[in-house]
Protein backbone atom coordinates (compact mmCIF):
# COMPACT_ATOMS: atom_id res chain seq x y z
CA UNK A 1 0.00 0.00 0.00
CA UNK A 2 2.61 2.74 1.15
CA UNK A 3 4.65 1.60 -2.42
CA UNK A 4 1.87 2.39 -4.23
CA UNK A 5 0.63 5.61 -2.89
CA UNK A 6 4.19 6.79 -2.77
CA UNK A 7 4.94 6.03 -6.54
CA UNK A 8 1.24 7.46 -7.32
CA UNK A 9 2.39 10.92 -5.84
CA UNK A 10 5.75 10.48 -7.63
CA UNK A 11 4.86 9.99 -10.98
CA UNK A 12 1.46 11.91 -10.50
CA UNK A 13 3.85 15.35 -9.24
CA UNK A 14 6.74 14.40 -12.04
CA UNK A 15 4.83 14.33 -14.65
CA UNK A 16 2.60 17.25 -13.84
CA UNK A 17 5.72 19.41 -12.94
CA UNK A 18 7.12 18.39 -16.67
CA UNK A 19 3.60 19.68 -17.80
CA UNK A 20 3.76 23.23 -15.86
CA UNK A 21 7.36 23.42 -16.93
CA UNK A 22 6.85 23.38 -20.60
CA UNK A 23 3.33 25.15 -20.58
CA UNK A 24 5.86 28.77 -18.61
CA UNK A 25 8.36 27.71 -21.09
CA UNK A 26 6.86 28.09 -24.79
CA UNK A 27 5.61 31.85 -23.93
CA UNK A 28 8.80 32.91 -22.68
CA UNK A 29 10.57 31.39 -25.60
CA UNK A 30 8.32 33.21 -27.89
CA UNK A 31 8.94 36.08 -26.12
CA UNK A 32 12.90 36.08 -25.10
CA UNK A 33 14.44 33.93 -27.44
CA UNK A 34 12.21 34.43 -30.60
CA UNK A 35 11.61 38.05 -29.56
CA UNK A 36 7.69 38.47 -30.09
CA UNK A 37 7.62 39.81 -26.44
CA UNK A 38 3.71 41.26 -25.71
CA UNK A 39 4.95 43.09 -22.49
CA UNK A 40 4.17 42.58 -19.09
CA UNK A 41 2.00 44.86 -18.34
CA UNK A 42 -0.50 43.34 -21.16
CA UNK A 43 -0.01 39.98 -20.06
CA UNK A 44 -0.73 41.44 -17.08
CA UNK A 45 -4.30 42.49 -17.96
CA UNK A 46 -4.81 39.82 -20.19
CA UNK A 47 -4.14 37.26 -17.48
CA UNK A 48 -5.92 38.87 -14.93
CA UNK A 49 -8.74 39.08 -17.49
CA UNK A 50 -8.84 35.36 -17.80
CA UNK A 51 -8.65 34.59 -13.98
CA UNK A 52 -10.87 36.58 -13.17
CA UNK A 53 -13.33 34.00 -14.43
CA UNK A 54 -11.27 30.76 -13.91
CA UNK A 55 -9.05 31.06 -11.24
CA UNK A 56 -11.88 30.19 -8.54
CA UNK A 57 -12.38 26.78 -10.36
CA UNK A 58 -8.34 25.95 -10.42
CA UNK A 59 -8.51 25.29 -6.68
CA UNK A 60 -12.32 24.11 -6.41
CA UNK A 61 -12.74 21.68 -9.09
CA UNK A 62 -9.43 19.08 -7.82
CA UNK A 63 -11.10 19.07 -4.33
CA UNK A 64 -14.72 18.63 -5.34
CA UNK A 65 -13.77 15.54 -7.74
CA UNK A 66 -11.15 13.66 -5.61
CA UNK A 67 -13.64 11.22 -3.77
CA UNK A 68 -14.60 10.26 -6.93
CA UNK A 69 -11.05 9.95 -8.72
CA UNK A 70 -8.75 9.35 -6.38
CA UNK A 71 -5.30 10.21 -6.16
CA UNK A 72 -4.15 8.83 -9.30
CA UNK A 73 -7.52 9.45 -11.05
CA UNK A 74 -6.65 13.09 -10.38
CA UNK A 75 -3.18 12.87 -11.65
CA UNK A 76 -4.34 11.61 -14.90
CA UNK A 77 -7.59 13.57 -15.52
CA UNK A 78 -6.16 17.11 -14.17
CA UNK A 79 -3.05 16.80 -16.97
CA UNK A 80 -5.39 14.79 -19.54
CA UNK A 81 -8.63 17.09 -19.30
CA UNK A 82 -12.14 16.57 -20.44
CA UNK A 83 -12.67 15.62 -16.64
CA UNK A 84 -16.36 15.81 -16.29
CA UNK A 85 -16.93 14.71 -20.06
CA UNK A 86 -14.76 11.88 -19.93
CA UNK A 87 -13.02 11.02 -17.32
CA UNK A 88 -15.94 11.07 -14.43
CA UNK A 89 -18.21 8.92 -17.22
CA UNK A 90 -14.68 6.42 -17.52
CA UNK A 91 -14.31 6.19 -13.60
CA UNK A 92 -18.34 5.23 -13.17
CA UNK A 93 -19.08 2.67 -16.35
CA UNK A 94 -15.44 1.00 -14.91
CA UNK A 95 -16.47 0.55 -11.29
CA UNK A 96 -19.96 -0.62 -12.56
CA UNK A 97 -18.59 -2.94 -15.35
CA UNK A 98 -16.33 -4.70 -12.59
CA UNK A 99 -18.72 -4.19 -9.68
CA UNK A 100 -16.86 -2.57 -7.09
CA UNK A 101 -17.80 0.34 -4.86
CA UNK A 102 -16.25 3.73 -5.41
CA UNK A 103 -14.04 5.34 -2.97
CA UNK A 104 -13.01 1.45 -1.79
CA UNK A 105 -9.63 0.16 -2.58
CA UNK A 106 -10.33 -1.82 -5.44
CA UNK A 107 -12.90 1.01 -6.90
CA UNK A 108 -9.70 3.47 -6.63
CA UNK A 109 -7.49 0.91 -8.65
CA UNK A 110 -10.49 0.37 -11.41
CA UNK A 111 -11.00 3.97 -12.02
CA UNK A 112 -7.06 4.27 -12.26
CA UNK A 113 -6.78 2.04 -15.06
CA UNK A 114 -9.88 2.90 -16.60
CA UNK A 115 -9.44 6.81 -16.77
CA UNK A 116 -5.62 5.97 -18.02
CA UNK A 117 -7.30 3.93 -21.12
CA UNK A 118 -9.86 6.83 -21.85
CA UNK A 119 -6.64 9.41 -21.34
CA UNK A 120 -4.92 7.41 -24.11
CA UNK A 121 -7.79 7.14 -26.63
CA UNK A 122 -8.72 10.43 -26.43
CA UNK A 123 -5.29 11.46 -27.77
CA UNK A 124 -5.71 8.59 -30.07
CA UNK A 125 -8.44 10.17 -31.91
CA UNK A 126 -7.76 13.66 -30.98
CA UNK A 127 -4.17 13.95 -32.50
CA UNK A 128 -4.85 12.91 -36.08
CA UNK A 129 -8.01 15.06 -35.93
CA UNK A 130 -5.66 18.20 -34.99
CA UNK A 131 -2.94 17.46 -37.85
CA UNK A 132 -5.94 17.08 -40.27
CA UNK A 133 -7.48 20.35 -39.18
CA UNK A 134 -10.13 22.55 -41.16
CA UNK A 135 -9.93 19.61 -43.89
CA UNK A 136 -12.00 17.73 -41.83
CA UNK A 137 -14.62 20.12 -41.85
CA UNK A 138 -15.32 19.86 -45.16
CA UNK A 139 -15.50 16.13 -45.10
CA UNK A 140 -17.41 15.47 -42.59
CA UNK A 141 -21.35 16.31 -43.89
CA UNK A 142 -23.21 19.41 -42.25
CA UNK A 143 -26.41 16.78 -40.63
CA UNK A 144 -23.50 15.13 -39.06
CA UNK A 145 -21.48 17.89 -37.71
CA UNK A 146 -25.35 19.84 -36.49
CA UNK A 147 -25.47 16.44 -34.03
CA UNK A 148 -22.58 17.29 -32.38
CA UNK A 149 -23.43 19.53 -29.48
CA UNK A 150 -25.89 16.88 -28.41
CA UNK A 151 -23.46 14.81 -27.57
CA UNK A 152 -23.63 16.50 -23.97
CA UNK A 153 -26.70 15.94 -22.80
CA UNK A 154 -26.41 12.12 -24.31
CA UNK A 155 -23.08 11.67 -22.00
CA UNK A 156 -24.39 13.34 -18.83
CA UNK A 157 -27.75 11.19 -19.19
CA UNK A 158 -26.49 8.32 -19.26
CA UNK A 159 -24.11 8.22 -16.71
CA UNK A 160 -26.70 10.30 -14.40
CA UNK A 161 -29.07 7.37 -14.91
CA UNK A 162 -26.32 4.78 -13.83
CA UNK A 163 -26.56 6.44 -10.48
CA UNK A 164 -29.82 7.64 -9.72
CA UNK A 165 -31.04 4.25 -11.23
CA UNK A 166 -29.91 3.03 -7.64
CA UNK A 167 -31.04 5.82 -5.87
CA UNK A 168 -33.87 6.92 -7.58
CA UNK A 169 -35.11 9.76 -5.26
CA UNK A 170 -31.68 11.62 -4.44
CA UNK A 171 -31.54 11.69 -8.52
CA UNK A 172 -34.80 13.40 -8.52
CA UNK A 173 -33.15 15.76 -5.74
CA UNK A 174 -30.39 16.32 -7.83
CA UNK A 175 -31.74 17.36 -10.49
CA UNK A 176 -34.26 19.71 -8.91
CA UNK A 177 -31.19 21.32 -7.54
CA UNK A 178 -29.70 21.28 -10.49
CA UNK A 179 -32.47 23.16 -11.97
CA UNK A 180 -32.66 25.67 -9.73
CA UNK A 181 -29.11 26.50 -9.44
CA UNK A 182 -28.35 26.43 -13.09
CA UNK A 183 -31.18 29.18 -13.43
CA UNK A 184 -30.52 31.52 -10.92
CA UNK A 185 -27.32 33.79 -11.08
CA UNK A 186 -24.67 31.87 -9.62
CA UNK A 187 -21.13 31.72 -10.98
CA UNK A 188 -20.32 28.90 -13.10
CA UNK A 189 -18.02 27.22 -10.47
CA UNK A 190 -20.21 27.24 -7.79
CA UNK A 191 -22.80 25.84 -9.79
CA UNK A 192 -21.69 22.08 -8.98
CA UNK A 193 -20.48 22.89 -5.72
CA UNK A 194 -23.66 24.06 -4.20
CA UNK A 195 -25.26 20.64 -6.13
CA UNK A 196 -22.51 18.47 -4.17
CA UNK A 197 -22.74 20.11 -1.19
CA UNK A 198 -26.80 19.77 -1.08
CA UNK A 199 -27.16 16.61 -2.44
CA UNK A 200 -24.50 15.02 -0.24
CA UNK A 201 -25.50 16.43 3.13
CA UNK A 202 -28.97 15.46 2.86
CA UNK A 203 -27.65 11.82 2.33
CA UNK A 204 -25.30 11.80 5.10
CA UNK A 205 -28.05 13.41 7.11
CA UNK A 206 -30.87 10.34 6.10
CA UNK A 207 -28.17 7.96 6.86
CA UNK A 208 -27.60 9.00 10.14
CA UNK A 209 -31.19 8.66 10.74
CA UNK A 210 -31.54 5.24 9.50
CA UNK A 211 -28.90 3.85 11.42
CA UNK A 212 -27.94 4.81 15.14
CA UNK A 213 -24.30 5.89 15.25
CA UNK A 214 -21.40 3.29 15.97
CA UNK B 1 5.97 37.30 -39.83
CA UNK B 2 2.05 37.00 -39.55
CA UNK B 3 0.54 36.18 -36.05
CA UNK B 4 -1.11 32.87 -38.14
CA UNK B 5 2.52 32.56 -39.52
CA UNK B 6 4.23 32.17 -35.61
CA UNK B 7 0.93 30.18 -34.41
CA UNK B 8 1.91 27.65 -37.26
CA UNK B 9 5.88 27.62 -36.60
CA UNK B 10 7.74 24.58 -35.71
CA UNK B 11 8.88 25.49 -32.29
CA UNK B 12 5.03 25.93 -31.19
CA UNK B 13 4.56 22.32 -32.71
CA UNK B 14 7.55 20.80 -30.77
CA UNK B 15 6.10 22.21 -27.48
CA UNK B 16 3.07 20.93 -28.50
CA UNK B 17 4.49 17.35 -29.65
CA UNK B 18 6.60 17.34 -26.11
CA UNK B 19 3.49 18.34 -23.70
CA UNK B 20 1.44 15.25 -24.98
CA UNK B 21 4.67 12.68 -24.80
CA UNK B 22 4.46 13.56 -21.54
CA UNK B 23 0.62 13.22 -21.53
CA UNK B 24 0.65 9.39 -23.04
CA UNK B 25 3.96 8.58 -21.09
CA UNK B 26 1.52 9.09 -17.65
CA UNK B 27 -0.88 7.22 -19.01
CA UNK B 28 0.76 4.31 -19.68
CA UNK B 29 2.65 4.83 -16.39
CA UNK B 30 -0.44 4.67 -14.20
CA UNK B 31 -1.77 2.22 -16.24
CA UNK B 32 1.12 -0.77 -15.78
CA UNK B 33 1.52 0.79 -11.69
CA UNK B 34 -2.39 0.34 -11.42
CA UNK B 35 -2.44 -3.26 -13.50
CA UNK B 36 0.07 -3.92 -10.62
CA UNK B 37 -0.92 -2.74 -7.80
CA UNK B 38 -4.81 -4.86 -8.60
CA UNK B 39 -3.12 -7.81 -8.75
CA UNK B 40 -1.83 -7.29 -5.31
CA UNK B 41 -5.45 -6.38 -4.12
CA UNK B 42 -7.05 -9.35 -5.51
CA UNK B 43 -8.68 -8.27 -8.51
CA UNK B 44 -8.60 -10.61 -11.38
CA UNK B 45 -7.01 -10.67 -15.12
CA UNK B 46 -10.55 -10.09 -16.36
CA UNK B 47 -11.10 -7.70 -13.96
CA UNK B 48 -8.31 -5.06 -15.35
CA UNK B 49 -8.80 -6.50 -19.00
CA UNK B 50 -12.36 -5.08 -18.20
CA UNK B 51 -11.88 -2.36 -16.65
CA UNK B 52 -9.16 -0.98 -19.52
CA UNK B 53 -11.48 -2.52 -22.08
CA UNK B 54 -14.29 -0.12 -20.80
CA UNK B 55 -12.47 3.17 -20.19
CA UNK B 56 -11.12 2.88 -23.97
CA UNK B 57 -14.89 1.82 -25.16
CA UNK B 58 -16.30 4.99 -23.31
CA UNK B 59 -13.29 7.78 -24.32
CA UNK B 60 -14.93 7.31 -27.44
CA UNK B 61 -17.98 9.05 -27.79
CA UNK B 62 -16.52 12.53 -25.49
CA UNK B 63 -13.49 12.77 -27.79
CA UNK B 64 -15.26 12.71 -30.81
CA UNK B 65 -17.84 15.09 -29.37
CA UNK B 66 -15.13 17.37 -29.00
CA UNK B 67 -14.08 17.46 -32.77
CA UNK B 68 -15.83 20.37 -33.68
CA UNK B 69 -14.89 22.71 -31.22
CA UNK B 70 -11.29 21.28 -31.27
CA UNK B 71 -11.35 21.96 -34.91
CA UNK B 72 -12.76 25.83 -34.53
CA UNK B 73 -10.13 26.38 -32.03
CA UNK B 74 -7.55 25.94 -35.15
CA UNK B 75 -9.05 28.62 -37.19
CA UNK B 76 -8.45 31.18 -34.36
CA UNK B 77 -5.26 30.08 -32.71
CA UNK B 78 -3.48 27.38 -35.56
CA UNK B 79 -2.95 23.77 -35.26
CA UNK B 80 0.08 22.93 -32.53
CA UNK B 81 -1.61 25.30 -29.87
CA UNK B 82 -4.99 24.17 -30.18
CA UNK B 83 -3.24 20.75 -29.39
CA UNK B 84 -1.58 21.78 -26.58
CA UNK B 85 -4.53 23.23 -24.96
CA UNK B 86 -7.07 20.74 -26.36
CA UNK B 87 -4.41 17.55 -25.35
CA UNK B 88 -4.23 19.06 -21.71
CA UNK B 89 -6.39 20.27 -19.08
CA UNK B 90 -8.45 23.04 -20.13
CA UNK B 91 -11.80 22.83 -22.85
CA UNK B 92 -12.21 24.57 -26.24
CA UNK B 93 -14.95 26.87 -24.81
CA UNK B 94 -12.36 28.73 -22.15
CA UNK B 95 -9.46 28.40 -24.64
CA UNK B 96 -11.62 30.06 -27.09
CA UNK B 97 -12.62 32.44 -24.52
CA UNK B 98 -9.02 33.26 -23.02
CA UNK B 99 -8.02 33.81 -26.50
CA UNK B 100 -10.83 36.40 -27.00
CA UNK B 101 -10.03 38.14 -23.74
CA UNK B 102 -6.27 38.71 -24.80
CA UNK B 103 -6.64 39.90 -28.44
CA UNK B 104 -9.25 42.37 -26.95
CA UNK B 105 -6.39 43.19 -24.26
CA UNK B 106 -4.44 44.13 -27.37
CA UNK B 107 -6.83 45.65 -28.84
CA UNK B 108 -6.46 43.39 -31.78
CA UNK B 109 -8.75 41.20 -33.96
CA UNK B 110 -8.22 37.40 -34.30
CA UNK B 111 -7.57 36.18 -37.39
CA UNK B 112 -7.24 39.90 -38.94
CA UNK B 113 -3.94 41.60 -40.00
CA UNK B 114 -4.01 43.17 -35.88
CA UNK B 115 -2.89 39.73 -35.48
CA UNK B 116 0.71 40.17 -34.92
CA UNK B 117 3.41 37.91 -33.59
CA UNK B 118 3.12 39.84 -30.48
CA UNK B 119 -0.50 38.82 -30.10
CA UNK B 120 -0.49 35.76 -30.82
CA UNK B 121 2.57 35.73 -28.04
CA UNK B 122 0.40 37.28 -25.54
CA UNK B 123 -2.68 34.48 -26.17
CA UNK B 124 0.27 31.62 -25.44
CA UNK B 125 1.19 33.60 -22.27
CA UNK B 126 -2.50 33.70 -20.96
CA UNK B 127 -3.47 30.07 -22.22
CA UNK B 128 -0.53 28.37 -21.18
CA UNK B 129 -0.44 29.85 -17.39
CA UNK B 130 -3.94 29.75 -17.15
CA UNK B 131 -4.20 25.89 -17.81
CA UNK B 132 -1.46 25.26 -15.52
CA UNK B 133 -3.25 26.83 -12.48
CA UNK B 134 -5.30 23.45 -12.44
CA UNK B 135 -1.62 21.50 -12.69
CA UNK B 136 -0.06 23.51 -10.13
CA UNK B 137 -2.76 23.50 -7.19
CA UNK B 138 -3.23 19.53 -7.88
CA UNK B 139 0.51 19.15 -7.16
CA UNK B 140 0.80 20.68 -4.55
CA UNK B 141 -2.77 19.94 -2.49
CA UNK B 142 -3.37 16.24 -3.99
CA UNK B 143 -0.67 14.42 -1.09
CA UNK B 144 -2.71 16.62 1.24
CA UNK B 145 -5.94 15.21 0.03
CA UNK B 146 -4.91 11.63 -0.20
CA UNK B 147 -3.80 12.00 3.84
CA UNK B 148 -6.90 13.59 4.46
CA UNK B 149 -9.31 10.75 3.02
CA UNK B 150 -7.09 7.83 4.98
CA UNK B 151 -8.10 9.85 8.47
CA UNK B 152 -11.54 10.12 7.54
CA UNK B 153 -11.51 6.30 6.51
CA UNK B 154 -9.70 5.63 9.24
CA UNK B 155 -12.23 6.77 11.58
CA UNK B 156 -15.69 4.27 12.64
CA UNK B 157 -17.82 4.65 9.43
CA UNK B 158 -15.86 6.58 7.73
CA UNK B 159 -15.39 4.16 4.93
CA UNK B 160 -19.60 3.96 4.43
CA UNK B 161 -19.54 8.00 4.35
CA UNK B 162 -16.56 8.51 2.05
CA UNK B 163 -18.24 5.74 -0.40
CA UNK B 164 -21.72 7.90 0.32
CA UNK B 165 -19.98 10.87 -0.69
CA UNK B 166 -18.65 9.85 -3.81
CA UNK B 167 -21.64 8.02 -5.44
CA UNK B 168 -23.51 11.18 -4.02
CA UNK B 169 -20.99 13.61 -5.67
CA UNK B 170 -21.83 11.58 -9.06
CA UNK B 171 -25.09 11.96 -8.76
CA UNK B 172 -24.87 15.77 -7.57
CA UNK B 173 -22.87 16.64 -10.81
CA UNK B 174 -24.01 14.62 -13.18
CA UNK B 175 -27.80 16.48 -12.15
CA UNK B 176 -26.51 19.90 -12.11
CA UNK B 177 -24.47 19.10 -15.38
CA UNK B 178 -27.57 17.53 -17.02
CA UNK B 179 -30.43 20.27 -16.03
CA UNK B 180 -27.82 22.78 -17.38
CA UNK B 181 -28.03 20.77 -20.67
CA UNK B 182 -31.92 20.60 -20.56
CA UNK B 183 -32.08 24.77 -20.23
CA UNK B 184 -30.71 24.74 -23.89
CA UNK B 185 -34.02 23.21 -25.29
CA UNK B 186 -36.15 21.04 -26.98
CA UNK B 187 -33.35 18.77 -28.67
CA UNK B 188 -31.10 18.76 -25.71
CA UNK B 189 -33.51 17.55 -23.49
CA UNK B 190 -34.83 14.38 -25.93
CA UNK B 191 -30.94 13.69 -26.58
CA UNK B 192 -30.55 13.30 -22.59
CA UNK B 193 -33.82 11.59 -22.13
CA UNK B 194 -33.14 8.84 -24.91
CA UNK B 195 -29.35 7.78 -23.50
CA UNK B 196 -31.33 7.82 -20.23
CA UNK B 197 -33.95 5.26 -21.28
CA UNK B 198 -30.88 3.21 -23.44
CA UNK B 199 -28.19 3.48 -20.36
CA UNK B 200 -31.10 2.55 -17.90
CA UNK B 201 -32.11 -0.30 -19.72
CA UNK B 202 -28.83 -1.74 -20.95
CA UNK B 203 -27.63 -1.40 -17.13
CA UNK B 204 -31.26 -3.07 -16.02
CA UNK B 205 -30.67 -6.26 -18.98
CA UNK B 206 -27.27 -6.99 -18.09
CA UNK B 207 -28.05 -7.41 -14.32
CA UNK B 208 -30.89 -9.71 -15.34
CA UNK B 209 -29.75 -11.53 -17.88
CA UNK B 210 -25.27 -11.60 -16.10
CA UNK B 211 -24.74 -10.14 -19.27
CA UNK B 212 -21.23 -8.79 -17.83
CA UNK B 213 -19.57 -7.41 -21.31
CA UNK B 214 -23.01 -5.25 -22.23
CA UNK B 215 -21.54 -2.68 -19.61
CA UNK B 216 -18.88 -1.93 -20.96
CA UNK B 217 -20.63 -0.57 -23.92
CA UNK B 218 -23.38 0.55 -21.86
CA UNK B 219 -22.18 4.26 -22.16
CA UNK B 220 -20.88 3.73 -25.81
CA UNK B 221 -24.03 2.42 -26.52
CA UNK B 222 -26.27 5.03 -24.87
CA UNK B 223 -24.50 8.07 -27.04
CA UNK B 224 -24.66 6.56 -30.14
CA UNK B 225 -28.37 5.42 -30.15
CA UNK B 226 -29.83 8.65 -28.40
CA UNK B 227 -27.63 10.93 -31.16
CA UNK B 228 -29.35 9.00 -34.21
CA UNK B 229 -32.57 9.76 -32.42
CA UNK B 230 -31.84 13.07 -32.52
CA UNK B 231 -30.32 13.23 -36.13
CA UNK B 232 -34.11 12.27 -36.97
CA UNK B 233 -36.03 14.05 -34.99
CA UNK B 234 -33.88 17.47 -35.47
Amino acid sequence: MENYAKATHFWGRLTLSLGILLSFALPIYLSFVMGYHPGFALIFNAFLAYAAVIAVVWFVEPIMYYPVLGSAGTYIAFFTGNISNMCLPAVAACQEAVGVEPSSQKGEVVATLGISAASLVNKLILVPVILAGLWLLTVIPEGIQEIFPYVLPAIFGAVFVQFAGKLPWYGVLALAVGFMVNISPVPLFAKNLICILLVVSVMIYIDKRKRPAV
Amino acid sequence: MTGMELANHPVIWIFASAIIVIVVFQAFKFLSMSKKRAKEIGLTDEDIKRSIKTGAITAIGPSVGIIIVAVSLISLIGNPLTLMRIGVIGSAPIESMGAQLSAEAAGAQLGSASFTPEVFSLIVWVLCIGGAGWMIFTVFATPSLDKIQDKLSAKPNGKHILGLVASGAMIAIFGSLLSNEFLNGFPYIFTGLVAMIVSFTINYISNKKGIAWLKEWSLGFSILISLIAVYFVV
